[in-house]
């Protein structure tokens, strides 16, 4: 049994990271999700599925990959980010990791 | 009332308002299928919205919606009669952040259901144009005020409170351009 060093409120450790994580990042797919939170892209999946299906994140086909982010149209949507952004004060290791993580554009062939 | 394959979207959609009422259950009729609705079925959707108010086990409402022939495959109750299928979102009833909705009834004969009104089903269709840039929504959202009398008046005050002023200013330029 793994020690809970975080609280969980919107359900279990995935989905709650999730979706602080998807505050952070604005929009994000489960692959990344998964390098970033450091659990299986399945359970990833999983947690986006139950938090699509409350209607927390949405999620759309962006080539190949389904794209979530935090539901824009969420009666509560302010209040929930700003709830997510006090969780993240906690969670100093997905803080540091998301902004790590490269969001701008690169141009199609410049070099590494 | 007997679903058959020529039973349109607005008929399905009020005969299972109706009777989810009948069963204790009430739930109100949101989404494409109101806008079919309230212009006439000039818009078809291919499935009717209803957010249920107050707790409803999932076994009550597999219960009721099989008297009416329809049967659950994931989050969506299908009926062997008709192509058009169900879906429960998760309440609360909501345009955006507003919270306080009157649904209003909407009859079919001797059938009953409670719906958005034309305000807040023109509202919920800006809300998906607005969140997401969707003109397909935008294109609804005219489509109901050019059919039933709005209030834009309030929907210009919930747009601002929404953050949205130019894409309400872009909803009425396409409902004054000539339909």
């Amino acid at each position: 049994m793994v020690v809970k060093t975080l609280s969980s409120p919107f359900g279990g450790q995935a989905r709650t990271r999730a979706l602080v994580a998807l505050r952070l990042l604005g929009s994000s797919f489960p692959r990344e999700l998964s390098r970033l939170l450091g659990i299986p892209v399945s359970a990833v999946s999983r947690a986006l599925a139950g938090l699509e299906r409350d209607a927390l994140v949405v999620g759309r086909l962006v080539g190949r990959s389904r794209v979530y982010t935090l539901n824009p149209g969420y009666f509560a949507r302010r209040e929930l980010e700003a709830y997510l952004l006090e969780l993240s004060e906690a969670d100093r290791e997905l803080r540091e990791r998301s902004a790590l993580l490269r969001r701008r554009p690169r141009r199609t062939g410049k070099p590494l | 009332m007997t679903l058959t394959a020529t039973s349109t979207l607005p008929e399905v959609a009020i005969a299972v308002g109706d009777h989810l009422r009948h069963c204790g259950i009430t739930a109100v009729l949101t989404g494409g299928a109101c806008v079919s609705v309230y212009t006439d079925g000039a818009y078809l959707s291919k499935d009717a919205d209803f957010v249920i108010q107050g707790m409803v086990r999932q076994a009550a409402l597999d219960r009721a919606l099989a008297e009416l022939g329809f049967t659950r495959e994931g989050d969506c109750y299908v009926h062997p009669d008709t192509r058009f299928f169900l879906e429960f979102p998760p309440g609360p009833l909501a345009i955006g952040a507003d919270l306080a909705i009157r649904p209003v009834e909407v009859r079919d004969g001797d059938k009953v259901t409670l719906a958005l009104s034309p305000t807040d089903s023109c509202r919920d269709r800006l809300a998906a144009f607005y969140h997401w840039q969707d003109r397909q929504s935008l294109h609804l959202a005219v489509a109901v005020a050019r059919h039933r009398a709005v209030d834009l008046e309030a929907i210009r005050k919930w747009s601002r409170s929404e953050g949205s002023d130019a894409a309400f200013k872009m909803f009425l330029r396409e409902l004054r351009r000539d339909g």
